[in-house]
């Protein structure tokens, strides 16, 4: 191992995630002064340019939560998730993964005895957009023939990029309001199930009732209907065995593919 | 060795653009006449949606090269071989003319800076840097084109000069080169350098390819950030290295503010006034669009718009 090289990218990282804390005597010991640029100048390109690039990226990835916060307290939240939870992967895709959970052990009323509901609904939202960001890029059903009115029940299978989520704010509603410009406002709680499905490559989100959502997560488990109505117990049905509408929508929407497809 | 063809069996490839977001639709769309395709390897080599689609279509009709930004060559950290692997299986998929990288490290301690960080150019450093790149090339079963980064920091530890260092690499590893034109014109100026003896000095038979892109003056120094047509000054030295060359395969990058494609291509074929040599015809219509944030080697092509892809369940 290159020792004198180890030591020094070890310095100039830490110079990058923390700025505040490099020491500019041991700047000026390790860069070259040039007429144009001092050391000290010239590493302060790099850590603003870290600095800027996480912020964009995750602005990119979380666009209806920075219209919530506002850019600049988005991106203050960003800083300091990137201090707490540094970028590990050489993917920024990966960027925003540990977001919401930063953000849940970061909440400022964590010792107190009432939640902030403005809390709640910036991390409910985070979910949210981490789940359709990953539904955008992750495994799908494109490649499989998608299931018809014609298939049997039998015969369904999910479509491997479905989520089935609980979030406590209509937190879908608002993305989808930031995606048409609409400067919506932060809506009151109201807890909701909700089904994020691709299909052709467009990310759909589809609004579920309890128990629907119920008899879609436990699909995700079980695979097929029949084993999911019998893991829900004696009795269970189909949502749409007194809804033939419902299962025609689900259809539309993607969120099922054929059994012979995945064979 | 342990590549099957050196660096002198790959192709000239002609002028070719960068494979952005913003323009998926119109390729896929028009099929336009341009000569090749560059791809950043990691907005793909993970995808399982629609960028991993978009590849395949466009491999199936164009050439396409593979450009990394997460090597890190240069890092003291161990190799990242799952990395590695899955640029494998992305390439053994899309069948690149040749896969690149940049002579950088982007993080140490398992961490990522997402930059492009200069390493000090020293015996030390290339003793580092050569049996990684063998190692890279044994994986990928193919030689690894090297690009100059661009750069703002000196190292005291540097003893020797870039176009030397990377001369050193070449003839070490059998790697080859990739020319960032406007890297040199950046580097240079922000070291007060002469970017022309940076070309005397530069080894041009190793050299595979060629890359142009706008960067942004911010008085002092210049930040190189992808986001602005090719500079008068960068085309000038396009015009010397290109003859130098003897026509390596060119690419524009355009990845911060990036116009539509259309736009993107005319700023590529300008590159034709400047392969005649002396007497070139001067295009110098360079003007400046207003930069978003300055932020040298922008990424926020690596991001897609996923928002634009959400719908409800009713829609589209």
């Amino acid at each position: 191992m290159a020792d004198t090289l180890t030591d020094l990218q070890h310095w100039m990282h830490r110079a990058l995630l923390r700025p505040e804390e490099a020491n500019p005597q041991e700047v000026d010991a390790r860069l070259t002064p040039h007429p144009r640029l001092s050391p000290s100048g010239a590493l302060a390109i790099y850590q603003q340019s870290y600095r800027l690039r996480i912020a964009s990226c995750m602005r990119e990835q979380f666009p209806a939560l920075c219209h919530a916060l506002g850019q600049d307290l988005f991106d203050d939240f960003a800083a300091e998730y990137v201090r707490d939870c540094p970028p590990e992967s050489y993917t920024l895709y990966d960027l925003g993964r540990r977001f919401a959970g930063f953000l849940d052990a970061q909440r400022p009323d964590r010792d107190s005895q009432t939640r902030e509901v403005w809390v709640d609904f910036v991390i409910d939202l985070a979910r949210f957009e981490r789940d359709v960001f990953v539904t955008f890029d992750g495994p799908g059903a494109e490649d499989l023939p998608p299931a018809s009115p014609a298939t049997c029940d039998a015969d369904l299978r999910l479509n491997p990029s479905l989520r089935v989520r609980a979030y406590q704010f209509p937190v879908a509603q608002y993305y989808l309001a930031v995606r048409a410009k609409a400067a919506p406002t932060p809506p009151p709680p109201a807890p909701n199930h909700t089904a994020i499905v691709r299909q052709d490559f467009g990310t759909r989100i589809v609004p579920l009732r309890a128990g629907h959502a119920r008899f879609l997560s436990v699909m995700t488990e079980c695979t097929t209907v029949a084993l999911a109505l019998a893991e829900l117990g004696p009795g269970a049905l189909t949502p749409w065995h007194d809804d033939p509408g419902l299962k025609t929508d689900w259809l539309r929407a993607g969120m099922f593919v054929a059994a012979d497809a995945q064979t | 060795m342990t590549t099957q063809n050196g660096i002198a069996a790959l192709p000239q490839l002609g002028l070719g653009l960068g494979l952005r977001n913003v323009h998926f639709e119109h390729i896929l769309t028009h099929w336009p006449d341009v000569d090749w395709f560059e791809a950043i390897s990691e907005n793909f080599m993970d995808s399982q949606g629609r960028p991993r689609d978009v590849i395949r279509k466009v491999a199936d009709r164009y050439p396409v090269v593979l450009h990394g930004v997460s090597l890190s060559i240069g890092s003291t950290d161990p190799l990242d071989l799952d990395y590695l692997a899955r640029l494998k299986t992305l390439a053994h998929e899309v069948q690149p003319q040749w896969v690149s990288d940049h002579l950088c490290w982007t993080g140490v301690m398992g961490l990522n800076s997402h930059d492009l960080l200069p390493v000090p150019l020293s015996d030390e450093t290339l003793a580092h840097i050569v049996p990684r790149i063998h190692k890279v090339q044994e994986v990928l079963g193919r030689p690894l084109i090297l690009e100059n980064p661009s750069t703002y920091v000196g190292f005291k530890d540097s003893t020797i000069e870039e176009p030397d260092f990377l001369r050193a690499l070449a003839d070490q590893t059998g790697c080859g080169l990739l020319l960032d034109v406007n890297n040199v014109y950046v580097t240079c100026f922000n070291a007060d350098a002469d970017a022309m003896a940076y070309l005397d000095a530069f080894p041009w038979d190793k050299v595979v390819q060629m890359h142009l892109a706008g960067h942004t003056d911010c008085g002092t120094h210049i930040i190189d950030t992808h986001d602005q047509p090719v500079r008068p000054e960068v085309w000038e030295l396009y015009a010397t290295a290109w003859q130098r060359t003897g026509g390596a395969s060119t690419l524009l990058e355009w990845d911060g503010n990036i116009p539509d494609f259309d736009t993107c291509h005319a700023e590529l074929l300008k590159s034709r006034a400047y392969m005649g040599g002396a007497g070139f015809q001067q295009v110098l219509d360079a003007a400046q669009i207003a930069p978003a944030t300055g932020v040298s080697n922008p990424v926020s092509f690596l991001v897609p718009d996923v928002m634009d892809a959400a719908t409800p369940a009713d829609q589209g």
